[in-house]
């Protein structure tokens, strides 16, 4: 059936058909919708989806992860600040071999900052997030329906990979409303099963040991510390490193798009890619979908026709900075800071970084009266 | 002695003794609450296949590497929700979680707080040694006021964190205070809290004479430990609130144990658990006579014997025990190595083995 569908509820629905059936949360904006839908389906589906509303969004994340080594397809949601305070937890899903997905709406940070203001500063933090080195997977989807798709691919990404999979959103994608066929999505939703048994359900004998500390793993020193053994922290470390790549390669998505014959490329992702698209005719489009690891060869391949590469983005360049690792050229950049995605200040930034100004847009100054309260909060 | 094989061939079963020694130093109290654990887990039948173990970091946390169970080793204070989640997800699992008490009540204060609040059915073995000393001795949350600790030079300015408090905030939670002094009503606690329907917290007080028993004074464990003998006492049955160095376990208010009807640790618990254990954590809300949830295999929910049931397992177990110390010592050892069973040793023996029903 066709019905108008939140960007947030996609996200859960699409979870529950990729076998979803543990949800741990803690309320905030924008992604708080998620909490709520799925404290609703579990009490509507007890036996089958489990809930927990947690004290805060480290419990979140490490709930998620007693949830998976239990055997469930955990997830959780949260945003800015609360994923923040579940990145150590990431790190030890990281490092643990944990699948599990994580979704992060993104607001105006840092700290509380802009609250129900879209923005895209945490493209860097989901790569550095954590302490120590890692490979991570994130997807960042910019309409109601890819959020669905994404979804899918992120709980099967997670299961192939046995890491925690990171979806980005931000507050638009999050509350956009968009009709899709949501019976049809979840009909032809191919799903990868559970992929390591349960806790209790190992091989006879060989218990296992989850352990965020370096330990031998197996052979004859299993179950000893190796704390003090580089050779084994490599052995570990890449190979993860290598199933997190192979996995990835499978997720090689984005889009270019627009129109090709354009001698600049635009690069943008998630909702900047939708406010910008009346550009359609007079640029190319560059969108990576999976934007962690970083889609370098696709897009130098991609580049290489353009004379400009114009990235476009909620945040003060984090993406173009690996962009310009990848492509090895200079790029222009177009920062869309303090929730202000806007098509004038997308056209605005373009045609003056183009021109050769600078990325930082002219601001006026503060003004001189006092500002009242926002039409938000004089309805509310 | 064959009696002390036989036990040791037992709770053998649940240690990678491979692994030993452990890294605890000499004469920390650690190993001692691991064995307890060990005869715990043994006597209760609990194995590989039913029971989990998640630990926390410091001394304590190591706790799991050497158990042979499926064990969770989380990040520093974390342990709670990660048990909360597995025994939501698979309430056929005895979720056993052994954490120091600094990262229960401090670093994982707040998680400790709020399991309580949900009522997690989780059963948490706190070892309480008052201070933090895999880090070289620094004040923790429980460390008396006046201690001198590391970060501590002139004394601790503050009270300890009030754990009995914390656990009792909750109208469903079970509280007991034991010492590895104490090891028989240690394993009862164990036992008691392993077999409580909802959150249940054993507050172990032990020694960490390296990293803060010398500093306080104390020439070595054994003198710690004679401290705790001559310092902790049984709390009067029926306590309501154990005053401090009482040992004992408090139960909700309406528990019958709460009027000293029972012994304190060693009753059994089936009066409010059934009701105790709502919760917004799904597995616990359903009705006892549910079917298993899809997302657990059916069929391996913790039995929670009655009192009658027990009295006659101990009465079985003490005729046992007659009988075989009649037997020779040698065939006792072939009897705890499962050479030759008992009722055959004993028609050896020219005992009617008639005489053990």
């Amino acid at each position: 059936m066709r019905k108008l569908i939140q960007g947030n509820e996609a996200v859960f629905r699409a979870a529950v058909a990729a076998g979803a059936n543990y949800y741990a949360g803690y309320p905030i904006s924008p992604s708080t919708e998620i909490l709520n839908i799925a404290s609703a389906y579990a009490a509507a589906h007890h036996h089958e989806f489990r809930f927990l509303q947690a004290e805060d969004e480290i419990a979140s994340a490490n709930a998620v992860i007693g949830a998976s080594l239990a055997g469930a397809k955990a997830f959780t949601a949260t945003s800015g600040p609360g994923f923040s305070l579940m990145q150590e937890a990431i790190g030890y899903a990281q490092k643990v071999g944990v699948p599990s997905v994580f979704v992060d709406v993104q607001r105006v940070g840092p700290a509380t900052g802009m609250p129900t203001m879209p923005g895209q500063g945490d493209i860097m933090q989901v790569k550095w997030g954590s302490s120590g080195d890692y490979t991570p997977l994130a997807f960042y989807p910019n309409g109601v329906e890819e959020a669905f798709h994404i979804t899918i691919q992120a709980f099967n990404a997670a299961e192939e990979s046995l890491s925690p999979v990171v979806i980005l959103s931000d507050t638009f994608v999050a509350h956009l409303n968009e009709v899709v066929d949501i019976d049809e999505l979840i009909a032809s939703a191919e799903v990868v099963p559970r992929s390591m048994p349960p806790l209790g359900q190992h091989e006879a004998g060989s218990p296992r040991f989850f352990a965020g500390v370096l330990m031998y793993e197996s052979g004859p020193s299993a179950g000893e510390p190796a704390t003090a053994d580089a050779d084994e922290y490599m052995r570990q470390y890449y190979e993860a490193k290598h199933r997190h790549v192979e996995v990835a390669r499978r997720y090689a998505l984005y889009e270019h798009g627009w129109n090709h014959d354009a001698d600049v490329l635009i690069v943008c992702y998630g909702i900047v890619s939708r406010v910008a698209s009346p550009l359609a005719t007079e640029y190319a489009l560059f969108r990576p979908i999976r934007i962690h690891p970083m889609l370098e060869e696709e897009l130098r391949e991609v580049a290489a026709a353009y004379r400009e590469v114009v990235v476009i983005e909620a945040n003060d360049g984090q993406y173009a900075d690996m962009v310009e690792l990848a492509i090895r050229r200079e790029v222009k950049r177009v920062p869309l800071l303090g929730g202000r995605i806007s098509i004038e200040a997308v056209r605005d930034g373009i045609e003056r970084v183009l021109a050769g100004g600078p990325s930082e847009p002219p601001i006026p100054a503060a003004p001189a009266e006092r500002v009242g309260p926002s039409p938000l909060e004089v309805a509310g | 002695m064959p009696e002390l094989a036989m036990a040791e061939l037992g709770y053998k079963k649940h240690l990678k003794v491979e692994l030993f020694p452990t890294i605890w130093c000499p004469g920390c109290g650690i190993g001692t609450i691991m064995m307890q654990l060990a005869i715990v887990l043994d006597e209760m039948g609990l194995d590989e296949r039913n029971t989990v173990i998640v630990t926390g970091i410091g001394c304590t946390g190591r706790m799991g590497s050497y158990l042979k169970h499926e064990s969770v080793y989380t990040l520093h204070g974390r342990t709670l929700p990660v048990a909360e989640a597995i025994k939501t997800v698979r309430p056929e699992l005895n979720v056993i979680v052994v954490a120091g008490d600094g990262d229960t009540a401090s670093i994982g204060g707040n998680h400790l707080v709020h399991a309580i609040r949900r009522n997690a059915p989780v059963t948490v073995l706190c070892n309480n040694n008052e201070i933090y000393g895999l880090t070289g001795g620094q004040t923790g949350p429980t460390t008396p006021t006046g201690t001198k600790t590391l970060t501590s030079p002139i004394g601790n300015p503050n009270t300890p964190i009030n754990l009995q408090g914390i656990v009792r905030s909750s109208p469903n939670a079970m509280y007991a205070k034991t010492t590895v002094y104490h090891l028989l009503h240690m394993r009862n606690a164990m036992r008691e809290a392993i077999e409580w329907g909802g959150f249940a917290f054993v507050d172990i007080t032990s020694q960490c004479i390296e990293n803060n028993g010398r500093r306080i004074g104390f020439a070595s464990a054994n003198e710690m430990l004679t401290f705790y003998r001559k310092t902790y006492k049984r709390a009067p049955k029926g306590a309501e609130v154990l005053k401090a160095f009482e040992l004992g376990t408090v139960y909700p208010e309406g528990h019958p144990s709460r009027n000293g009807q029972t012994d304190g640790a060693g009753a059994s618990h089936e009066g409010p658990v059934a009701s105790a254990v709502a919760s917004n954590t799904g597995a616990a809300e359903a009705p006892a006579s549910a079917p298993a949830p899809t997302l657990a295999p059916a069929g391996s929910a913790k039995p929670q014997a009655s009192d009658e049931e027990k009295a006659r397992r101990r009465a079985e177990s003490q005729k046992k025990l007659a009988l075989m110390q009649q037997l020779d010592a040698a065939v006792k050892v072939r009897v705890a190595k499962g050479e030759i069973s008992l009722p055959d040793a004993l028609r050896e023996a020219g005992i009617d083995p008639e005489a053990l029903t």
